[in-house]
């Protein structure tokens, strides 16, 4: 997968390689046991600190996206979400106050907003399903 | 919490009437890439200068692996390895011989690091030194720099008259090659007034002004308190409380403001004004130091 990293977003470095790898999990551009980029030539790439990379790296283990298998590196886990449904939820809810705060300000009425999180919704779920599709392809010309 | 790595207290340094290096005061951990900002004659060079024992405090302390570079030159030394902006070699010397030269002077030097940095830089190692480029003789520097696997990497503008090339591989080296082996016991410790190149290196930074600390910060979090706000009203801007800014500019019917914090709270006010556009963003490291002299002096 391919990361970036903007160093005006105010938002720390290790955070954002975090969003992106969760990013490419739900839509389906990292799929389950695909492996994440090495450390070394990531940080080489991105030309930030190797400790902001292993960061970034032990976050996605802690919230169980992926996990590293001594001497082979990181993969992405199959999404099996170790919190109750109800933990789940709450952290969600968080996330969605968040932007409906956002429309708030920006005017956006909640009609538009819903109208939005549909399609936003659907947008995911096209990219996850033409992944499957591509993988599945890939997968039949190499048997 | 373990011995920082270099830890300077009230450190001055004087020459004949100046003071180069005036009450500096920093400490830098282990493991961490550590960024000394300042610009030309601001007292950097003569802080490294003490921290090698090339020049000695005329006040204050200075400690290297918590040792005092004076009276155990060879114990820090033998530890660290450091880049200077110039580099000067024995012009008579081959890559070959200067390499070997400067491994003569090390317990532990490694060949294969070596072989890799040369072939990546594409050096011939039969080359004569004084033949190479400004540019080889920093690559050939950095291997010195390197191969040694020092715990402690001090680099003194290093890519400076460098071409953009040449910086960007040596910054990737300094990555790869050097915090390689055991990132976390890998120091560095970098010099420059080439920010933006060193920005995603840097966990932490002190600016220095006038041989004085002017700011010393980690990165991640000068990137969330400095941010500049664009915003546009649709008519002249209404009277704002913008208590917390660093500085306003205003054109007409926009403004832009530089915050140091309490950014939250003046993107609130500004709100609920209704404005017509409104953009924020952080500074970047670099863009920090060129506003350092709104700061206030500490």
């Amino acid at each position: 997968m391919l990361f970036q990293v903007n160093f005006k977003s105010g938002k720390p470095v290790y955070l954002q390689l975090v969003d992106q790898v969760r990013h490419a999990a739900a839509s389906g551009s990292l799929q389950p046991h695909e492996p994440l980029p090495s450390i070394r030539p990531l940080a080489e790439q991105l030309r930030v600190n190797r400790n902001t990379v292993a960061k970034a790296y032990t976050e996605l283990e802690s919230q169980g996206v992926i996990e590293t298998v001594p001497g082979k590196g990181c993969f992405l886990k199959p999404n099996e979400s170790p919190l109750k449904r109800a933990e789940r939820e709450r952290l969600l809810v968080k996330e969605i106050d968040e932007a409906v705060v956002a429309a708030h300000h920006l005017r956006v009425d909640g009609d538009t907003f819903v109208e939005l999180v549909k399609e936003r919704l659907e947008f995911f779920e096209r990219k996850v399903e033409a992944g499957a599709a591509a993988s599945t392809q890939s997968s039949g010309g190499q048997a | 919490m373990s011995t920082p790595i270099i830890e300077i207290n009230d450190l001055t340094r004087r020459y004949g009437k100046l003071d180069a290096v005036n009450g500096l005061h920093l400490a830098v951990r282990p493991g961490r890439c550590y960024g000394f900002f300042g610009r030309n004659g601001a007292g950097k060079t003569t802080t490294i200068k003490c921290l090698l024992n090339l020049l000695r405090p005329t006040a204050g302390t200075v400690r290297v692996f918590g040792l005092d570079p004076v009276k155990q030159e060879v114990a820090v030394k033998s530890r660290l390895a450091y880049v200077p902006d110039t580099i000067a070699f024995y012009p008579w010397m081959t890559v070959r011989d200067t390499l070997n030269y400067l491994a003569s002077f090390r317990q532990h030097w490694n060949r294969q690091t070596e072989a890799e940095l040369l072939n990546r830089f594409d050096l011939d190692p039969a080359q004569k030194v004084n033949a190479l480029s400004k540019g080889q003789r920093t690559q050939v520097a950095l291997i010195g720099a390197i191969a040694p696997e020092p715990d402690l990497l001090i680099l003194d503008e290093p890519t400076s008259g460098l071409d953009p090339i040449v910086r960007r591989e040596f910054i990737q080296t300094v990555i790869g090659a050097y915090q390689g082996g055991d990132a976390e016991r890998r120091t560095v410790f970098v010099s420059t007034h080439l920010i933006s190149e060193f920005e995603g290196l840097i966990d932490e930074f002190t600016i220095i002004e006038k041989g004085r600390n002017l700011l010393t910060l980690e990165s991640d979090v000068a990137r969330e308190r400095f941010r500049k706000i664009q915003v546009r009203f649709a008519k002249d801007p209404p009277p704002l409380d913008l208590a917390g800014a660093l500085h306003v500019r205003r054109d007409g019917r926009e403004l832009e403001l530089l915050v140091n914090g309490n950014f939250d709270r003046l993107l609130e006010r500004l709100r609920a004004h209704s404005p017509e556009a409104l953009r924020a963003e952080s500074l970047s490291l670099e863009e920090l130091f060129l506003v350092s002299n709104l700061l206030p002096r500490s």
